[in-house]
């Protein structure tokens, strides 16, 4: 009986412990890993020990050749000092992963199609997953990878990029082989997820993504889309000009290269010196895509995650002035890219030196986490940074299936068998989803995403086929290992060439006094169709045949004006130009901006540089306001509701500013006139916004009679009515929001929002200045985009290098080097008129840099050594 | 063989919650935490009764851990750590319920432990040859 009663405590006794364990190992929500992660050690308290760095350290990497010792300055920078090129490049991939290995696994894992392993299998994650394999990023990225093994032996600067390539991989997998509790990501804890191994295709497959948030993207589905829904060609054209009216292009004066130096197109593609005519629209030919099926297709991409949000706030800012305009007599350069504002940030500051005399190297600037390079940053002698162009780099072809057999399509008179390669999403905690896509001779069928699609009316098969450069072998991480060493533009021009893809408009300054300017990237020359819309090619005769030389590439070096802007505007005046770069433009007004304010100075200053960077003058409201309140006054209307907005309004100076009501109105008023103005848009269950500004200022600077008057009225009416309706609308908005202009301050509802990858936590929340149209750019009223990275390069006699980010250097959120940048990003000094930034710690060598350490400079140091 | 209960002497109360918060830190240092359970197992050979035995494992580990968590306030941010991952349930600014609830799951663990390893004792000790078990009678009278 005792005995009996001891074996059933035991029994008992076992209760509690399994339940706990139980309790503590099962996925709780989104907490995959459990609440064991709760424990003090071992858990994500660690995280806490991981960011204290006291005193050197030194760490031995099996792969290691000579050794790399890393400076970590007062920001969270390291400064890399290798003594070989596999050493610097190692540790570059150390501290990437080190600092940033939960985003480089959300970005690769996102643009493989391979989301789901580390969130698992909610709707949204398989959509996203089937997408991102629909549009083929990782067979590109094998592809491209395959091209440097190959080539590596026949070309020194391949050889290199390789060589680099790799010492990068190993170095991320160095520190995944001795990641430990301490410097695991909190996030991975959370999510319950270990990382597999780095690998090259990995690299390539982020580069990849980058050029297809850049560059890609299904806009010929969109344009059709809202060509059929207008119904109306003309009223097409005018909303979508190929040149938006009073734009300054980029290019002021054309600069061609030798076509014996470089005969052929970026990246070594066939290039065609005549191009073909431009075909006629009513001759060009119209692919059949059924209504429903376009929808649904629309509906799956618009969907689908994007990390760097949507390219409509994709832009950037860049200018550079010779010495004739700034006060040192020496050149100097800006830049400013504005992507997603996300924490991490995208970018990581790093400087990186080679020893090694035969392979020297001296460069830095913002680098991506998991590619090996700097991206925009300067060298000893040049400087360098970038703008989209926007350029329509992506057709969409739609196969004609053989009606006996939907897996062949129909070219140059034979039915042609599709590729299809099966993909296998691995679902964390869930069966394998199989499915497949299907590959034409133009590329991937992105409806393969929607496999075999069946609607009440219709059935179809994949074939809505995606023909975009990007898919193609492309060279970035050439390019930056060329430009990452270049020491004149010579060399620029030599890195600019295997430039392809993404189209980049690249500036340029450097410490002999040349500024320069090249559109970057592989433009194809098309024949038989505009490229603009989705089109049926049965033949080799309708396609992208050939490209632009890379000497004719849009580019343009000492320009007399003496200075060279980009805002993401129009590359070239279409009239001047020999050859068509298809694509989306900005609206041009911070280009404008930026081209008045070095037009008309000399004796330029750092401080005006950056003044520049943080201009808030809008000038939609500086061409546009002067409309309105002159159609108020000859209104003759007696209304104080609409007078105290005409109040705030007048006198105004048009800047974007936190602590006045005039911006709140104007931003309101702007989308009202657009809304009044576009109702033929609305009219066919479309929003207004469709129109750009531009549109909109032209309709009333022409004045376009057609567009003022409300065509859902009988009578016509005229511009001032239409901009006092406009009035009427933005009065019942802002009232809305409280009956006292103090309510209505803009820094009230203008504010930055940084969101961190997982939604875990965010910076920023506060007033933000600026807005979509000015040159600091702030789009929306939550800002989520904008300046990713600004800099400044002033060539002195030491040259100045001023950088900052949104952000901080370090993944961890406990960490001081968290935020520590956007504080600085984000604090404008009203007396300076400009944001914070760093200046740049620029030491050749490790023992210069120690020896000049005040004692704020350094922050500890790092020691990598060979093991064993 | 003798009985466990002999090799083990029973320390009394406070003298065992002592072994078992140093136990408890020393183990949790390995980042197990399925440790804590045999903090209890070792804790309970102390003592004589289950309930005692889940007493000192349950406390044992719950102040050996706030002690690593004071530890871990005042060096490494286990206060903002705290407050971030309950911010996620929608709960910011509750940090130390997190850092509560942790040291209740580590009593928890080392009073089951504690349990369990009475149970174990006692089983083991029953099973042995008598001249043990009058022994073993008397101590769980």
């Amino acid at each position: 009986m005792l005995m009996k009663r001891k074996v059933l405590n035991l029994g008992l006794s076992f209760i509690g412990p399994i339940a706990l364990i139980v309790i503590l190992t099962m996925p709780i929500g989104p907490l995959a890993g459990g609440l064991q992660i709760l424990q003090p050690w071992g858990g994500i308290f660690d995280v806490g020990k991981g960011i204290q760095h006291g005193g050197n350290e030194t760490i031995a990497l099996p792969d290691m050749l000579s050794g790399a010792e890393v400076i970590v300055d007062e920001w969270g920078i390291p400064h890399i000092y290798g003594d070989t090129l596999e050493d610097t490049f190692m540790a570059l991939g150390y501290m990437h992963a080190r600092d940033r290995l939960f985003q480089m696994v959300m970005q690769t894992y996102l643009a493989s199609g391979r989301i789901c392993e580390v969130i698992g299998g909610a709707d949204y994650a398989i959509n996203s997953d089937k997408y991102q394999r629909a549009i083929g990023l990782v067979k590109a990225a094998e592809e491209t990878y395959q091209w440097y093994v190959d080539n590596a032996d026949t070309n020194e600067d391949v050889d290199y990029s390789l060589r680099a390539t790799l010492a990068h991989v190993a170095g991320i997998n160095a520190f995944i082989d001795t990641m430990t509790s301490d410097n695991t990501p909190i996030e991975f804890k959370i999510l319950g997820f270990t990382p597999s191994h780095w690998t090259p295709i990995d690299s390539f497959t982020w580069a990849k993504y980058m050029t297809w948030s850049l560059s890609g993207g299904v806009y010929d589905l969109r344009r059709e889309f809202v060509r059929n829904q207008l119904g109306n060609d003309s009223l097409y054209a005018d909303i979508f000009p190929e040149f938006y009216p009073n734009t300054i292009p980029i290019i002021p004066e054309q600069y061609n290269l030798s076509l014996i130096d470089y005969a052929d197109a970026p990246g070594g593609y066939p290039a065609m010196l005549v191009p073909p005519p431009s075909i006629l629209s009513e001759n060009e030919p119209i692919a059949q895509i059924s209504e429903s099926k376009l929808n649904e297709l629309l509906n799956i991409v618009s969907s689908n995650i994007n990390l760097l949000g949507d390219s409509v706030f994709v832009g950037s800012n860049s200018w550079a002035v010779n010495g004739s305009k700034t006060a040192t007599g020496q050149a100097m350069l800006a830049n400013d890219p504005h992507l997603s504002l996300q924490a991490p940030s995208l970018w990581y500051e790093v400087h990186l030196v080679v020893l090694d005399d035969d392979e020297a190297l001296n460069v830095q600037g913002g680098s991506l986490p998991g590619t090996p390079g700097i991206l925009i940053g300067h060298t000893e002698h040049i400087s360098w940074g970038m703008t989209n162009v926007g350029a329509d780099v992506l057709d969409i072809f739609v196969e004609e299936l053989n009606p006996t057999d939907p897996t062949q399509y129909r070219y140059n008179g034979d039915w042609v068998d599709f590729e299809v390669r099966e993909e296998v999403i691995h679902v964390k905690g869930r069966a394998d989803i199989h499915f497949n896509v299907s590959w034409s001779l133009h590329g991937p069928c992105i409806d393969s995403v929607m496999s075999t699609y069946t609607s009440d009316t219709e059935t179809s098969y994949p074939n809505i086929a995606m023909n975009w450069t990007g898919l193609s072998i492309t060279h970035e991480v050439l390019t930056l290992g060329i430009l990452n060493r270049a020491q004149d533009i010579q060399d620029y021009y030599d890195a600019m060439y295997w430039w392809d893809s993404p189209p980049h408009n690249f500036i340029y300054a450097d410490d002999a006094g040349n500024i320069a300017l090249t559109v970057a990237g592989r433009f194809p020359i098309r024949q038989g169709y505009s490229g603009n819309f989705p089109v049926t090619a049965t033949n080799d005769s309708v396609g992208m045949i050939s490209n632009i030389p890379y000497a004719f590439n849009p580019r343009s070096v000492n320009p007399s004006q003496c200075f060279l802007q980009s805002a993401n505007q129009k590359s070239i005046d279409p009239s001047t130009y020999g050859f068509t770069i298809l694509g989306a433009q900005s609206p041009d007004y911070r280009g404008e901006r930026i081209h008045t304010y070095l037009d008309g100075k000399t004796g330029i200053t750092v401080n005006d540089m950056m003044q520049l960077q943080a201009d808030v003058l809008d000038l939609t409201a500086e061409k546009m306001l002067p409309y309105v309140l002159a159609a108020w006054t000859s209104s003759g209307e007696v209304n104080t509701t609409i007078q105290t907005l005409v109040d705030e309004l007048t006198g105004w100076n048009y800047e974007m500013e936190i602590d006045i009501a005039a911006p709140t109105i104007w931003t309101y008023l702007l989308e009202e006139i657009r809304y009044v103005l576009f109702d033929e848009i609305r009219d066919a269950d479309l929003p207004a916004t469709l129109a750009q500004i531009p549109i909109v200022e032209w309709v009333l600077s022409a004045p376009i009679d057609y567009y003022i008057d409300d065509h859902s009225t009988v009578a016509i009416e005229s511009m001032d009515e239409i901009l006092v309706q406009a009035m009427h609308r933005t009065a019942n908005n802002l009232y809305a929001l409280g009956d006292d202009p103090s309510e209505w301050l803009y820094g009230h509802y203008h504010t930055i929002f940084i969101d961190h990858l997982a939604g875990m936590t965010y910076i920023g929340g506060g007033a933000h200045r600026g807005s979509g149209y000015t040159v600091n750019v702030g789009g929306g009223w939550t800002v989520q985009h904008g300046p990713s990275r600004r800099m400044v390069v002033s060539y002195t006699e030491t040259p100045e290098y001023y950088t900052v980010y949104p952000g901080g250097q370090s993944q961890v959120m406990f960490s001081q080097h968290w935020d520590d940048l956007f504080e600085l990003w984000y604090a404008y000094d009203p007396i300076l008129g400009h944001y914070g930034y760093t200046l740049e710690y620029n030491y050749a060598t490790a023992i210069a840099f120690t020896n000049a350490n005040d004692g704020t400079m350094i922050e500890y140091i790092i020691l990598f050594i060979p093991r064993g | 063989m003798r009985k466990l209960n002999v090799i083990f002497p029973d320390l009394g109360l406070f003298p065992a919650f002592v072994i078992t918060l140093v136990l408890s830190i020393v183990l949790q240092l390995s980042g197990a935490w399925i440790t804590m359970f045999l903090v209890g197992v070792l804790s309970s050979m102390f003592v004589r009764r289950h309930r005692t035995a889940f007493g000192v494992g349950f406390f044992g580990v719950f102040i050996g851990w706030l002690f690593i968590f004071v530890y871990l306030i005042l060096t490494a941010q286990a206060l903002p750590i705290a407050d971030f991952f309950i911010g996620l349930l929608g709960l910011g600014g509750l940090g130390w319920l997190v850092i509560a609830i942790s040291s209740i799951i580590g009593g928890l663990l080392g009073g089951f432990g504690g349990l369990l390893g009475r149970s174990i004792v006692d089983l083991v000790d029953e099973l042995l040859p008598n001249e043990a078990g009058k022994e073993t009678k008397d101590n769980n009278r």
